[in-house]
């Protein structure tokens, strides 16, 4: 089965140039936790997700220092959040994005996901337009779509 | 972006090149003028391609090999294994620590401070930069203590800026005091015999002074804005609140961790001792001990057990170390060395005050704008080339010891602590620090700290 049977076709994508709290209001609105990201000329640019937000909030040493954060609300994090609302989704989005084309085999996209530690990937023309996007729900419904219906 | 990689590497090409020929000109056979511009490629790459420099590490060695500069026998030989492995061991205990909340809960004793004035935070930032460079190594230190001093900083709502630097420069030095502290201070001892006793002995003495020194250094220059951090102490109060929150309880995890990693320590500490009882071949026990104590970890911690290899055992810089020791060794192989050992002997043949000076001092300038692993490197065969020649060499490794961290100072790119700083500094704080702006403060400390020892060499060894 190829990726094209399965993707879902009307995606909803975001403009580089919106804000970040407008970004943020259309996943909440949507449910979801990222979309990808286009720039003028409707090419995909980035993938944007709340972990980007979250990133940007919190220090850049947190991995590396682990439990680090002692007060309840630390003023550094208070003036990251201030920060973040003049922000623009190209400014934190992650620009390096993993696609594959509509005739990519499932089972290949279902690798990536594992790999790759992904949840979602965009499905791209050869003018890296977005035609499609597949989550790692649409790849589980079509391998076991015979035990679940 | 192309064509400058392009010009530097051209250049890099071109220097090399005139090197090699001026050096077999004056004398140097075919293979030694070879090792000596391949090394040179090595050391110059690392300076304008530092993301690509195992790449010239690999070719330079491949072409040494190539062309029979050396055999695979001897290039293992100078490999400084055990250098590596005692380095790898240690980053496997570092990343149990880290991964334990060890230096969390560390850190969290300086915000703890009670009553709490500018000038207690300054003098407690300064020591415990010095002390955790000593016990743990100078990066794994600098990211805690910035992490520690950005919420110190922002919880009064002043400019982290002088107490960064502070600590950076604390951190160079305390970096001096044991053989843990820096890369350069296993390498000295793995080369030299120099014990851990030693630099207990002679190495962390001097290390107190010069920080002593850089710290009424360093209180007089940042004295406004110690002035302001006091103020707003007053203006919103001490960090009752710190005290009241923090809470990082030292679990059972942490004290267990803490106990292997003191046990290390204490293996490390009495590793002469220890030799000497088991008749061991000298430092066999301080480049063991990190190992035993890691296997222990991986066992304790076996789900964990790659993660500490893959991810805290840092290889890309492990293999360029590897490969640079191979190629200074080449250097001695060939004989080269000794070309430059009568030299630097006939220059300072009357004056062996000078001889120590020109060491710490081109050591000092030379990892202001070098990798003091590279620098270090080079120097090494040098000083070990001085003993056949019957001059007294311990004062020699200590002036390089000291030359190559303290250099670190002067400029804002002399020492991997100062790069992971400011690199932290910018992507928190939006805040960068010029050039000149660490240039003034680093040279003054820097001449101030490299005096100190040069004086202490001279009078500690004209009194022997």
């Amino acid at each position: 089965m190829k990726i094209k049977e399965i993707m879902i076709r009307n995606v909803k994508s975001i403009p580089a140039n919106i804000s970040v709290i407008e970004a943020f209001k259309i996943l909440a609105e949507m449910q979801i936790s990222g979309l990808p990201v286009i720039d003028e000329n409707e090419k995909l640019c980035g993938m944007f997700t709340e972990k980007d937000i979250l990133k940007t909030i919190l220090p850049s040493y947190i991995e590396t220092v682990g439990k680090f954060v002692y007060v309840e609300n630390p003023k550094g994090i208070s003036a990251k959040i201030l920060e973040l609302i003049n922000l623009k989704v190209k400014d934190i989005m992650r620009k390096e994005v993993v696609t594959v084309d509509e005739d990519t085999a499932i089972c290949e996209v279902a690798r990536i996901m594992i790999t790759q530690k992904i949840r979602r990937i965009p499905v791209v023309n050869k003018e890296n337009k977005v035609i499609g996007i597949v989550a790692r729900q649409d790849v589980l419904r079509a391998l076991l779509k015979d035990y679940i219906k | 972006m192309k064509k400058r990689l392009l010009l530097k590497l051209i250049g890099l090409l071109l220097i090399v090149s005139v090197v090699g020929y001026l050096v077999k000109s004056s004398g140097l056979n075919f293979r030694q003028a070879l090792s000596v511009s391949i090394f040179l490629a090595s050391i110059l790459g690392s300076l304008f391609f530092w993301d690509f420099r195992l790449s010239f590490a690999f070719l330079g060695t491949s072409i040494l090999l190539l062309f029979r500069a050396i055999d695979l026998e001897n290039l293992i030989k100078s490999a400084s294994l055990e250098v590596i492995l005692f380095l790898a061991g240690m980053m496997i205990l570092i990343g149990l620590l880290k991964q334990s909340g060890f230096f969390a809960w560390l850190v969290m004793l300086i915000l703890r401070i009670k009553k709490l004035t500018a000038k207690k935070l300054f003098i407690s930032i300064s020591i415990t930069s010095a002390l955790l460079a000593c016990a743990v190594d100078e990066v794994t230190s600098i990211i805690f203590m910035v992490a520690a001093i950005f919420q110190i900083c922002d919880f009064f709502e002043t400019n982290p800026i002088p107490f960064l630097i502070t600590s950076v420069l604390s951190t160079n030095i305390g970096s001096t005091g044991t053989v843990l502290g820096n890369p350069i201070g296993i390498l000295i001892a793995a080369k030299s015999g120099l014990t851990f006793e030693d630099f207990i002995l002679q190495a962390f003495p001097i290390m107190l002074v010069c920080l002593i020194a850089a710290i009424f250094l360093l209180f007089f220059w940042y004295r406004k804005p110690l002035q302001n951090l006091d103020e707003k102490i007053k203006e919103i109060g001490s960090n009752e609140i710190f005290l009241k929150l923090i809470s990082v309880p030292p679990d059972k995890n942490l004290r267990f961790s803490f106990f292997i990693f003191g046990l290390t320590l204490f293996f490390i500490a009495l590793h002469h001792r220890l030799e000497i009882l088991l008749n061991l071949e000298v430092n066999t026990i301080l480049l063991i001990a990190p190992l035993i104590f890691a296997a222990f970890v991986m066992l304790w911690k076996y789900k964990y057990a790659r993660e500490f290899v893959e991810h805290d055992v840092e290889w890309w810089t492990l293999l360029f170390f590897l490969f640079l020791f191979g190629q200074a060794g080449t250097l001695q192989y060939t004989g080269a060395i000794d070309f430059f050992t009568k030299k630097l002997s006939f220059l300072f043949r009357n004056n062996y005050s000078l001889l120590i000076g020109a060491i710490l001092w081109l050591s000092a300038i030379g990892s202001s704008c070098l990798d003091n692993v590279v620098l270090v490197t080079a120097f090494l065969p040098i000083i070990k080339s001085f003993e056949s020649i019957g001059i007294l060499i311990r004062p020699l490794w200590w002036a390089l010891l000291f030359g190559g961290c303290l250099g670190g100072n002067i400029t804002l790119v002399g020492s991997t602590a100062n790069i992971v700083a400011l690199g932290i500094l910018e992507k928190e704080k939006k805040l960068k620090i010029k050039f000149f702006e660490w240039l003034k403060i680093g040279i003054i400390v820097s001449i101030l700290t490299i005096l100190i020892v040069w004086i202490i060499l001279i009078l500690f060894w004209k009194t022997k």
